[in-house]
């Protein structure tokens, strides 16, 4: 049942999306997902989707993959663009009964589904291309200046990354320990919501068990390794800006600029 | 602060951001609808027992929602609200009041973003989110919480 999750979802190839920095690219999607806030007009939702387009294919993703990603939030888009559509008052195009549609709402419902599409596919195309490393990484290096106001950047790049190094193994046990439950008779599927969430307390127990026990045996490790935080430690892989990083971004102050002028 | 982190404290703090991670991943049905019941929310009792939960659920639920792909918004507020919620827990002073925290403050906050972003009315979207919230903290964390004070000193 576990074998159709893809964790971290990242998808390894040689682009020049690939090869940017993470610093760089966590910052040019921040500003990506910001500027979609600005966007009013239809030919800037237009050059905005032309764009993620030119994107995915300059970094040979399968277009199936990204468009994976937009499944979960289907469901809200298309509801909350009925919700536009039915609430919204204006000049009617349509009346039935108490139903009526206007032509502002039909505008609200398509703007605002564009929105959440690309907010979405601007934060895979994130993920599809930085593995989650790099990514932790990259926020490390980013935060840094806030070690100025005592706050443990280091530490938490480090948990970060032991957290996501932990998720493939802790998925498989999971799904053995749901395994070695359901033949020992414990039902999943039956009772009301409240007896459905109390049916997940046998996982969670074994769960919890042997979780703790790894973090003891990790931490005996990284001490016996003398892990003593982050001061002074240094680094295998050294984040550098090239010039791949300078042609991004670049690319993508001129694509904004251009796209907020026009509206 | 400087004692508090020791590596036994980061690594217990990886441990539970996994393990939130990997239920949000595996109940993932009951997870992503409109009433939304996090099965890991649940182990917003966690931080009952060891503090070492706070920065630890903080993290699982920005890993979470950023595989979920539900936007930064999400992703930053969302996570936020985890974290002011675990802070509160760990203040509790009684223990049926734990899971208090993340049920009123994951309805507040969730409910502006979805009334902002989806232009949900705000009331409702508290309502769902609450109602959500209480069946994950309330019907699992509570039942768990009970549980594991049994066999606490063998694991924390």
């Amino acid at each position: 049942m576990l074998n159709d999750i893809t964790i971290g979802q990242y998808i390894p190839g040689d682009s020049p999306v690939h090869r940017a920095d993470p610093r760089v690219k966590i910052i040019l999607t921040l500003v990506f997902m910001v500027s979609i806030f600005f966007i009013e007009s239809y030919p800037g939702f237009f050059m905005y989707l032309l764009f993620t387009c030119v994107i995915i294919v300059t970094s040979d993703l399968p277009f199936r993959y990204t468009l994976k990603g937009l499944k979960p939030i289907m469901f809200i888009v298309i509801f909350t663009a009925l919700i536009n559509i039915l609430t919204t008052q204006g000049t009617y195009v349509f009346e039935w009964g108490f139903i009526h549609i206007s032509r502002e709402g039909i505008d609200a419902a398509v703007k605002l589904s564009l929105r959440l599409v690309l907010l979405v596919m601007g934060a895979s195309l994130l993920t599809l291309t930085t593995t989650p490393i790099s990514l932790t990484d990259g926020i490390e290096k980013l935060m840094a200046p806030l070690k100025i106001i005592k706050v443990p950047v280091h530490e938490i790049a480090m948990m970060m990354s032991i957290a996501l190094r932990f998720i493939p193994t802790l998925l498989d046990e999971t799904d053995k320990i749901i395994k070695a439950q359901s033949s020992r008779g414990a039902d999943f599927d039956t009772g009301n919501i409240i007896e459905k969430a109390k049916s997940f307390i046998p996982v969670l127990i074994p769960l919890f068990i042997s979780a703790f026990r790894r973090a003891d045996e990790l931490a005996v490790a990284m001490e016996a390794r003398c892990y003593r935080g982050g001061v002074g430690r240094t680094r295998m892989k050294q984040l550098k800006l090239g010039k791949v990083d300078f042609a991004v971004s670049a690319v993508m102050i001129l694509f904004t600029t251009l796209v907020l002028l026009l509206g | 602060m400087k004692r508090m982190l020791t590596t036994r404290f980061i690594v217990q703090a990886a441990l539970i951001a996994s393990i939130y991670t990997v239920l949000t991943l595996v109940f993932a049905p009951l997870s992503f609808d409109l009433i939304q019941v996090r099965v890991s929310e649940g182990l917003t009792v966690l931080p009952y027992f060891t503090p070492a939960a706070i920065p630890g659920l903080f993290a699982g639920c920005i890993i979470s929602n950023f595989i979920a792909g539900n936007g930064l918004i999400d992703v930053i507020f969302g996570s936020l609200a985890t974290l002011v919620a675990a802070f509160f827990s760990r203040k509790m002073p009684k223990r049926w009041l734990v899971p208090l925290p993340p049920v009123i403050i994951n309805a507040i906050v969730v409910g502006l973003i979805l009334n902002y972003i989806l232009k949900v009315p705000f009331l409702a979207a508290f309502g769902f989110v609450a109602l959500g919230q209480s069946i994950a903290c309330y019907g699992l964390g509570y039942v768990l919480m009970l549980v594991l004070e049994k066999i606490k000193t063998r694991i924390f």
